[in-house]
């Protein structure tokens, strides 16, 4: 599709599109370059029990920040749920190798403090694509960088430089190799994928910050009132020529 | 956020897909009954086709012609396309003509089964689909949602999936989809409109079926 300078259909909540969508090009050409090809080497090579462990070793270390977001977000049985899935998988999961809560009917629930910022009544802010890390906003922005310092069990944390950065290396493949399928489907499938993308995560973040609250403002309204709407005549210079 | 939101496009296929299958096969003796509770219809709809798949052998291995099929043959009857395409379409409806309308409709469903299409492929005989709790506010009307949750293989985490219907002349069909908090046609309304903007409905249309294609 033409680069276009100009958004032409511009939404309210992506003031910024004409710069988002230059960062957005700039992390399809590295990932193109670079980090596809990684990825898809290592979801060929690594045995798919390895891969899910060294998933959910990193997952199962989310847990507990998770668990404090969600007690920040007044969901204290949530919290203390995510606290138990934390120690049963640490222990009974070998270190979190296998996430044993899960099927044992406690399954995560993904949280972080651009939710609690958002619980506690901030606004999404602009959208915001960030270079290498994606779609994000600027009240998510803000809380990723909370994330970053206020996990006690962030790789953050590790004193030694070299095993924290390939640590770092890992996750960043392990997750984009997670991914693939998906973006594989959105590069085949959608009109826009940029849009495609934005939309969905200011969806998922919206539904994030409502959490399991009953809202009855939650569900889309369509306004579906061309239902009966006659269909418009062919015009001439548009007929199909059939 | 990053992998916060990896697990949220993992989901919206793998569930989504699944949400979509869900909704086919008729190889049951409990026949879905579109003019009974919503929520019963979703669930034997979505079962059958549960079953369906699994006979059905590695989904793996059948491809995306196989589950055109099962869609075109258990799934179909329970979805209106048309409603689905309206909705996405907004006001630009009005300005299509009958012709526009079909073509478009067709052309849309081409997209979402290709979608989806992918995370069918992932059904193993351990999935399994179920109602969550009612809420009070479920049905309002002639429109309803009904909350499920799916369970795929074990060393997955289970997807909420979550289907809009409404009623009419032939009872409750499903015209939208939720995977893990992302609306199907909200997800879909800014990209038409986009297009419609850009090269009018039959340029719509034209780039819906050239990524049928496989281009």
């Amino acid at each position: 599709m033409a680069g276009c300078a100009a958004p032409s259909h511009p939404d309210p909540r992506d003031p910024w599109e004409g710069f988002n969508r230059g960062v957005y090009n700039f992390n399809d050409t590295i990932d193109h370059l670079m980090i596809r090809p990684v990825a898809t080497l290592y979801s060929t090579v690594v045995p798919d029990p390895v891969q899910s462990c060294v998933h959910n070793i990193f997952s199962n270390l989310g847990d507990v920040w998770g668990g404090i977001n969600l007690m920040l977000q007044e969901r204290g049985v949530d919290a203390i749920n995510m606290w138990g899935r934390f120690m049963l998988n640490t222990t009974m999961g070998l270190g979190g190798c296998l996430d044993i809560a899960s099927r044992t009917g406690d399954p995560k629930i993904p949280s972080d403090f651009g939710t609690t910022l958002g619980v506690w009544g901030l606004h999404q802010g602009p959208y915001l694509v960030l270079p290498l890390l994606g779609p994000s906003s600027v009240r998510d922005g803000v809380g990723m960088t909370a994330d970053w310092y206020g996990d006690p069990l962030a790789l953050y944390h590790i004193r030694n430089v070299g095993l924290r950065n390939s640590l770092y290396g890992l996750k960043f493949v392990e997750t984009r190799a997670g991914l693939l399928d998906v973006t594989n489907t959105i590069d085949h499938t959608a009109l826009d994928p940029y849009s495609f993308v934005r939309d969905a995560y200011l969806q998922r973040r919206a539904a994030m910050v409502r959490g399991n609250k009953p809202n009855t403002d939650a569900l889309p309204n369509y306004d579906d009132e061309d239902k009966n709407a006659p269909p418009a005549a062919p015009s001439p210079s548009a007929a199909p020529a059939k | 956020m990053l992998s916060s939101f990896s697990t949220l496009m993992q989901r919206l296929l793998c569930a989504a897909v699944l949400a979509c299958v869900a909704v086919a096969a008729q190889a049951q003796a409990d026949k879905p009954d579109p003019n009974g509770p919503p929520d019963q219809l979703v669930l034997i709809v979505a079962n059958q086709a549960l079953t369906a798949l699994k006979a059905g052998g590695s989904t793996q291995e059948n491809g995306i012609a196989r589950i055109n099929k099962v869609v075109d043959q258990y799934v179909l009857p329970y979805i209106d396309f048309e409603k689905t395409t309206r909705l996405a379409a907004g006001h630009y409806w009005r300005q299509a003509t009958a012709q526009q309308r079909t073509d478009l409709s067709k052309a849309f469903r081409g997209t979402l089964i290709r979608t989806y299409s992918g995370a069918l492929t992932r059904v193993d005989p351990s999935t399994t689909i179920k109602l969550l709790t009612k809420r009070a506010n479920d049905v309002q009307g002639d429109d309803a949602v009904v909350r499920t949750i799916i369970t795929a293989n074990t060393n997955a985490q289970p997807i909420e999936v979550d289907y809009r219907l409404g009623k009419g002349s032939q009872g409750w069909q499903i015209y939208d989809l939720n995977v893990e908090g992302v609306w199907l046609i909200e997800n879909y309304r800014n990209q038409f409109a986009q297009q419609i903007g850009q090269n009018g409905i039959d340029g719509l249309i034209k780039a819906l079926n050239e990524r049928n294609n496989g281009n």
